[in-house]
């Protein structure tokens, strides 16, 4: 009997439906609506302003000057990440430097610290990090995990022939470093270097703590000068632009990347290069990257934790914001999962022009700013749907659009592995297709749901910008907590909560991932 | 006495609520909760609240943002305005509110309380306290006898990366539109540009202040009563207070004020908080957590602050600084905004 049903590895070649149900398009349909909200909310602002002002608002020294600040900020940023990142691949994967494991484990830890709070713990060091340089450099001591991980994945997974033959050839090891290995990781290069590059590019709070204007910054000055207006909304045209820039340049390189990869025929690993005298030298290397990334960055909230806790800690606000900080993040997170699944099962199971929208949706909430989708709500909700308009509901929308990209990818590689013609045999025994899915599919895609879930709440704890503009009255979330002290150069007032930031989101998300990433040989 | 909820479980609640029915999240069957745009210091807000429910049972719920900002919001929200009082740490963003006719005109009883010259055109705004611009220096990095005499002369290269300003915050603003007034366009523009050219730039004025205090800059533009808070806080500041030229631009006095929105659902409540804020019970809250000026007729700061009387501002008063749009556009052309 079990023979007859098909393996899950052939469940692609199901042929697919034609007609979606209802309770599939209509969301999709929403977040197809959703997504492009921003581009007509700038449209609308820019015509109610009129072209002409719209340009003027446009063409001006100081939009030149955010423009060269934000490019600076991506370029300086991305490029010390590649060249940190992959050094150090490289040498905790190829080399025989002792504590190599424990080092890939240490130099990951600021994945736990939010960028804003890391920004923090430098600028109350020392106001010479403000600015662009100290800007490139705390950015890029809290980012380039995100070029290290991946380049380290590729390194490991690696075929050592090619680069063994190239040797046997005559090839000197900068040979063939330069000539093999750096065009097989060119494109987790350009992968974790573009996430980057669009990170910088939406970066808020951490840049607003360094005194660096982008565009992002420059855009929130406008908001709290006058509320939702044309100047922000010109600016936000720019920052949309750029940020559709690096879409468009990610999905071309990820189109790239499937050419390159190579068979996994050779299990082999590579020899690690003997470092001799120059072992203390990579030591030292690893000590410096762990004790800029993230010992300073603890340690100074661990100095300023200690100066606060000689006054009493305003136990009742921090419980309060905890509180409020979980149960968004709770909602935020089931409603994207809830979400995240009518576009997995629409890009799986169906084809068609929908389809084809839900498969480029996430990429392209995925460069939205999270700053304009918020303007993008506050506008369309006071004008349009007044009952939304500052509610907890709206900001939960907010973290489900923002959020989506993260919840989908889990989901979809699930019910990929789900095979419809299961559900069609539950079918045929007389269950309705409602029932079929919730007792065959969901059970399958379940533990992946359950994953999106939680990586989605854990990444909505540390979520920022949009709350600062969607909250209801009265709300405070960790976040916001730690960004009004700091605003006010209260850092000891801001510790406690950046620190139980760093305990219920940081920590988690920094051990989910490094383990993906570390343990997966 | 009413029992409410953890917020922990109301907000869960209202979270689940609202992604069930899509509904606002209604915090329903409490007494009247008061809605508090607040401009000025969180701090502040937060003592008028606390010390209000304690005295009469109203919550008064308060979202916090810049004085430009909420009142800009209120323009958007129109009619719709959640908000029923609004609380500025400036004046021209009330006046504008004013002009547009968002807002009510509040009681003769309270305004009765204050000097007239401290409220807004036909009673809709009221100053609640006041505030003076002074500069700040540290003795460390200037002598006192060589700080000018005129807030005009913080722009020139003489003083490149030695003196801090706020672009951004509102009192600025204020500080702008007094120096178009007394000295005209040009001058103010001249002034703008020399500050961008040679000042350092602060994203508010606690951050400018304790910039001077480290010795980072040798002198900011900022209000009198954040050195008053620093100092409460440090016990003893290396920086000091310094007061321009008699008359001078540096020496305006200006307001924060409050106002009753005329959207609002509750226009009698709102007059009342008002009314309070006014008075000498409401003014004493304020004035002992910020070091402001109180407003209400006859009542002295106890906070040591230099006596009001003693203060030699230029004759500007909150009403003619009117609506600060001509500043934040000079501002916008030499491009610091």
């Amino acid at each position: 009997m079990t023979a007859a049903l098909p393996s899950p590895a052939l469940a692609r070649f199901v042929p697919k439906r034609k007609r979606p149900s209802i309770w599939v398009v209509l969301p999709v349909l929403f977040l197809v609506a959703m997504s492009l909200l921003p581009l007509l909310y700038v449209g609308l602002k820019a015509w109610d302003a009129g072209w002409h002002e719209a340009l003027r608002l446009l063409w001006r020294p100081f939009v030149w000057g955010l423009l060269r600040n934000t490019l600076l900020l991506m370029v300086g940023v991305t490029a010390l990440c590649l060249v940190v990142g992959v050094a150090l691949a490289w040498l905790l994967e190829r080399s025989d430097l002792p504590g190599r494991r424990l080092w890939g484990v240490v130099l990951c830890l600021p994945f736990a610290v939010p960028s804003f709070v890391s920004s923090f713990t430098w600028v109350s060091l020392s106001s010479d990090f403000e600015g662009l340089g100290g800007a490139i450099l705390v950015m890029a001591l809290s980012k380039y995990p995100l070029v290290f991980l991946p380049v380290a994945a590729t390194l490991r997974n690696l075929d050592t022939a090619l680069e063994e033959s190239a040797r046997t050839l005559g090839c000197s090891r900068w040979g063939v470093f330069r000539k093999i290995t750096l065009p097989l990781l060119w494109p987790s290069m350009l992968g974790g270097g573009l996430l980057i590059a669009l990170h910088m590019l939406v970066e808020f709070g951490a840049l607003s703590i360094l005194g660096l204007q982008t565009f992002t910054t420059a855009i929130y000055q406008q908001f709290e000068l006058e509320f939702s207006n044309a100047n922000a909304a010109m600016l936000s045209a720019v920052l949309l632009v750029l940020c559709l820039a690096m879409l468009w340049l990610e999905l071309r390189v990820r189109g790239k990347a499937r050419h390159v990869r190579i068979g996994q025929g050779v299990a082999r690993r590579a020899q690690p290069l003997r470092l001799r005298g120059w072992m203390p030298l990579g030591q030292l290397f690893c000590l410096a990257l762990a004790v800029l990334g993230s010992g300073i960055p603890l340690a100074m909230l661990g100095y300023w934790l200690s100066v606060g806790s000689s006054a009493a800690f305003p136990v009742a606000a921090i419980g309060k914001a905890l509180g409020t900080s979980l149960s968004v993040s709770l909602g935020g997170a089931g409603f994207c999962v809830l979400l995240a699944l009518p576009i997995s099962f629409l890009v799986v199971r169906y084809k068609g022009r929908l389809a084809i929208w839900a498969e480029r949706l996430p990429y392209l909430l995925h460069a939205l700013p999270g700053l304009v989708i918020a303007l993008t709500l506050v506008f369309f909700a006071l004008h349009y749907v007044p009952a939304l308009y500052q509610t907890t509901a709206l900001l939960i929308l907010a973290y489900a659009l923002l959020f989506l990209p993260l919840a989908q990818s889990p989901v979809r590689t699930a019910l990929n592995k789900a095979s419809p013609t299961l559900e069609e045999a539950a079918r045929t025994l007389g269950a309705s297709s409602f029932a079929a899915f919730c007792r065959v599919t969901l059970p399958i895609i379940f533990p992946a749901m359950a994953a999106a879930f939680a990586l989605v709440f854990l990444d909505a704890m540390k979520e920022l910008t949009a709350t600062l503009l969607l909250s209801p009255t009265g709300m405070t979330t960790l976040a916001t907590e730690v960004w009004a002290h700091t605003a006010n150069v209260e850092f000891a007032a801001a510790a406690p909560y950046a620190a139980l930031l760093i305990v219920v989101s940081g920590l988690p998300v920094y051990l989910l991932t490094t383990r993906m990433y570390l343990n997966k040989a | 006495m009413t029992i409410r909820p953890q917020p922990l479980m109301r907000s869960l609640a209202a979270a689940v609520l609202s992604l069930v029915i899509g509904a606002p999240a209604a915090l329903a069957d409490e007494p009247v909760t008061l809605t508090m745009y607040n401009g000025q210091h969180k701090e502040i807000g937060e003592a008028i609240a606390k010390a209000y429910e304690a005295k009469t049972g109203i919550h008064i719920n308060i979202r916090k943002g810049s004085s430009n900002q909420l009142a800009s919001q209120i323009i958007e929200e129109g009619e719709r305005s959640p908000a029923d009082i609004i609380y500025t740490e400036e004046s021209p963003p009330l006046n504008n509110l004013g002009e547009l006719g968002l807002l009510a005109k509040i009681d003769d009883a309270t305004l009765n309380m204050l000097p007239k010259e401290y409220v807004g055109a036909n009673g809709t705004w009221m100053g609640v306290t006041a505030r003076t611009r002074v500069v700040v220096y540290n003795p460390k990095k200037i002598d006192e006898k060589d700080l000018p005499t005129t807030v005009m002369d913080f722009a020139g290269p003489e003083w490149d990366g030695r003196v801090g300003y706020v672009p951004t915050s509102g009192a600025f603003q204020e500080q702008a539109v007094a120096i178009l007034k007394m000295h005209g366009r040009e001058a103010t523009e001249e002034w703008l540009t020399g500050l961008k050219a040679f000042g350092k730039t602060y994203t508010n004025n606690m951050v400018a202040l304790k910039a001077v205090e480290k010795g980072e800059v040798a002198a900011v533009l900022v209000n009198n009563y954040y050195w008053y808070a620093l100092e409460r806080e440090r016990g003893k500041l290396d920086s000091k207070l310094y007061y321009l030229a008699d008359g001078d631009a540096g020496n305006l006095v200006t307001i924060s004020g409050a106002a009753a929105v005329k959207a609002s659902k509750h226009p009698k409540e709102a007059q009342a908080l008002l009314n309070w804020m006014a008075s000498e019970e409401g003014q004493r809250v304020i004035t002992q957590t910020t070091a402001e000026y109180p407003l209400h007729k006859g009542m002295v700061s106890d906070r040591g602050l230099k006596p009001f009387d003693e203060l030699r501002p230029p004759k500007i008063s909150p009403a003619d600084l009117g609506n600060a749009e001509e500043a934040i556009e000079l501002e916008r052309e030499v491009g610091l905004l």
